[in-house]
């Protein structure tokens, strides 16, 4: 499908990986927490025989979801490309799933720049597009490169459709 | 009309009223005739509470009919609200995507109507309504709006005003159901079976106040002790069923018409309830032509216009439907006629044959875990041990079957401005929009796909939620075409 399209170049910012590692790790380990303490609260009071075969379940089954945790911010980041042009907005993302969008300019309602915590650590921004039919985002982009391209969409999106 | 506030319809404070019994009957009822002896402090309270309520309500009814008040110009509508904390919405005309009027039994025994107009945006507040207005007044307030818009569209499109204006006042009805219409619609919507879930609500309602069930013992075996006493009472009641049922369908769809001028689109509908619902032609975003099985056994379609401006909600849920019971080749007609900027291509593509294998092997999560739940609990249905197994096989069965089907029925065009999709396995729904009025595109693939060449495309258009639709496991370079079909709509867009 790529040969034959000029499909989107772009590139999110390499820390992006790091931030989503580090964000994946704090998750992960919140809910280990809570089941390491709901395991020793199992124990302590010796609750039903059942609940204690569910958890350790939900453990078995925790584990292979954490190792893809930490794989998929690698993946994550290898196959996010994004471009925009006076026309469109576009977006191809996924590697398993992967989705390619066209969204035209003139459906382009509001843009925005935000930030976290973990994302000023590494001076990064993600956009945030709003259209008339859903909303899109672009996760991790440097400073400069975030605040430019919000202001070229916002440029771009005035123009309006005759409805 | 222009420029000067107005207040509503002072019946509009009788209206409020009815609707403030209505949600105080079931509070009246409990805290005075179900809990009429009761002392108790939860119960005397809740008394005082309710008059407080009630007297509030009261005040505040009468003080939003002097505070509310509207105004139209040449270009908007001003609305004033709030009693105490007030403010001022203007919506303009322009945005206006459709408009629907509604009178219930109520207003049609007052002689009055309601009327909306809908912008299409997501809060109630784009909504302008007059939830009571007189009929000539509803109708000059929409020629007000019609004819500021119009004209503004003829300078927009430079078009003679005088020529414009004769082809818009020749609203020609395009569809009136006929009785025969009417029946069949009645058995194909099943009517007949809606006397069933009345009675049961009649009789549980009953049974409540009096104990049928023990007086009415004795009439059961008395009923089956006689063949000829079963066969009447079975007669009548199919009968009574059969009635009631067109009764119900004439008085929902009997006095259907659907209208046009070279401008809009007009549905009317209902004998007793009407409600009729109008939209520019240029902003009808799509139109969908749906068909459930028993529609497709009889030949009968729906055809559904699909707008920015309306809400679904249960009420009006058919309201943007040109008769949903019309015979295939007349809705495609019907859709020519009304619609001569959207053409419905009979001819569509199949899915590849590639795509079969992969969509009968795709699990089906649901039979999976189903089998695994009757596998260990082995439940044995009439005594038979097997059973477990038995309702696995037939599930995976209508699986195969269901996928077969929808494989088969799904089907897709793309041509120089439109794009059609039909999707479904026992119900089918044909879907047609033009480029310009697509507001997204998306391809997606996953990995299997990737592996065959295929893909799925989607595309979304303005509703009111918006709508999706698409259609899966059509060749890649199809898709490659669609993405590139869908960045040429600069062609047909008008930039402001």
């Amino acid at each position: 499908m790529c040969v034959q399209l000029n499909v989107p170049q772009k590139r999110l910012s390499k820390d992006a990986v790091k931030v989503w590692l580090i964000r994946e790790a704090i998750g992960n380990s919140i809910w280990f927490l809570i089941l390491g303490v709901t395991l020793y609260l199992n124990h302590l009071f010796s609750w039903k025989e059942w609940i204690g075969w569910i958890l350790i379940g939900i453990v078995i089954l925790s584990v292979p979801f954490t190792v893809w945790s930490f794989i998929k911010p690698f993946l994550l980041y290898k196959n996010w490309r994004y471009d925009v042009d006076e026309e469109f907005l576009q977006l191809k993302s996924g590697a398993l799933i992967e989705e390619y969008q066209l969204v035209p300019m003139t459906k382009v309602q509001a843009v925005a720049t935000t930030q976290g915590p973990l994302l000023r650590k590494y001076g990064l921004y993600s956009i945030s597009i709003e259209t008339l039919g859903s909303s899109h985002g672009i996760p991790a982009l440097p400073k400069e490169v975030a605040i430019a391209l919000r202001n070229q969409i916002a440029q771009y999106a005035k123009v309006k459709e005759v409805e | 009309m222009a420029g000067l506030k107005r207040r509503y319809h002072p019946l509009q404070i009788l209206f409020e009223l009815i609707k403030l019994i209505k949600t105080a009957a079931a509070f009246a009822v409990f805290l005075f005739v179900i809990k009429s002896g009761s002392q108790s402090v939860f119960i005397t309270s809740g008394r005082v509470i309710f008059f407080l309520i009630v007297g509030a309500s009261l005040v505040f009814i009468v003080l939003k009919w002097f505070t509310h008040k509207y105004e139209l110009d040449d270009t908007s509508f001003h609305l004033y609200t709030g009693v105490f904390t007030k403010s001022k919405r203007t919506i303009p005309f322009s945005k206006i995507q459709n408009v629907k009027y509604h009178a219930s039994f109520f207003h049609r025994l007052l002689k009055v109507t309601s009327i909306r107009f809908e912008t299409g945006m997501a809060e109630e507040s784009g909504t302008v309504e007059f939830t009571v207005v007189s009929w000539e007044e509803a109708a000059e307030l929409e020629a007000h709006v019609t004819k500021t818009l119009d004209e503004e569209r003829s300078v927009d499109c430079g078009t003679d005003e005088l020529e414009r204006n004769e082809q818009a006042g020749n609203r020609v009805i395009y569809f009136t159901p006929t009785k025969k219409d009417t029946i069949k619609a009645s058995f194909t919507s099943l009517s007949f079976l809606v006397l069933i879930p009345v009675i049961a609500t009649l009789y549980s309602n009953i049974n409540d106040v009096i104990n049928v069930e023990e007086k009415a013992a004795g009439i059961f075996p008395y009923i089956l002790s006689s063949e000829w006493i079963v066969i009447l009472v079975v007669v009548i009641v199919v009968i009574a069923s059969v009635v009631f049922g067109i009764a119900r369908t004439f008085l929902k769809y009997g006095k259907y018409e659907i209208a046009a001028d070279a401008e809009r689109i007009y549905i009317t509908k209902g004998m007793v309830e009407i409600t009729s619902f109008s939209v520019l032609k240029a902003r009808v975003q799509a139109i969908e032509i749906k068909q459930s099985a028993l529609k497709r056994l009889l030949g009968l379609a729906e055809v559904k216009l699909i707008c920015a401006g309306s809400f679904d909600s249960e009420e009006t849920a058919d309201t943007s439907s040109l008769y949903p019971f019309l015979p295939v080749e007349r809705a495609y007609e019907l859709v020519a006629e009304i619609l001569p900027m959207y053409q419905v291509t009979p001819e569509m593509a199949r899915l590849p044959k590639t795509a079969l294998p992969l969509r009968l092997l795709w699990p089906g999560w649901f039979w999976i875990v189903a089998t695994g739940a009757l596998g260990y609990f082995r439940p044995a249905v009439f005594g038979i041990e097997q059973s477990w197994w038995i309702f696995s096989v037939m599930m995976l069965l209508f699986l195969i079957v269901h996928r077969l089907l929808a494989f088969f029925n799904a089907r897709y065009m793309l041509s120089e401005q439109f794009i059609q999709f039909r999707t479904g396995s026992l119900s089918t729904n044909l879907f047609v929009s033009k480029r310009d009025k697509v507001i997204e595109v998306a391809v997606t693939r996953n990995v299997f796909q990737r592996r065959l060449g295929l893909a799925s495309i989607g595309t979304i258009n303005r509703a009111n939620p918006v709508h999706h639709t698409g259609v899966n496991d059509i060749p890649v370079e199809v898709a490659v075409t669609f993405l590139k079909w869908y960045m040429a709509r600069r062609n047909e867009i008008e930039v402001e």
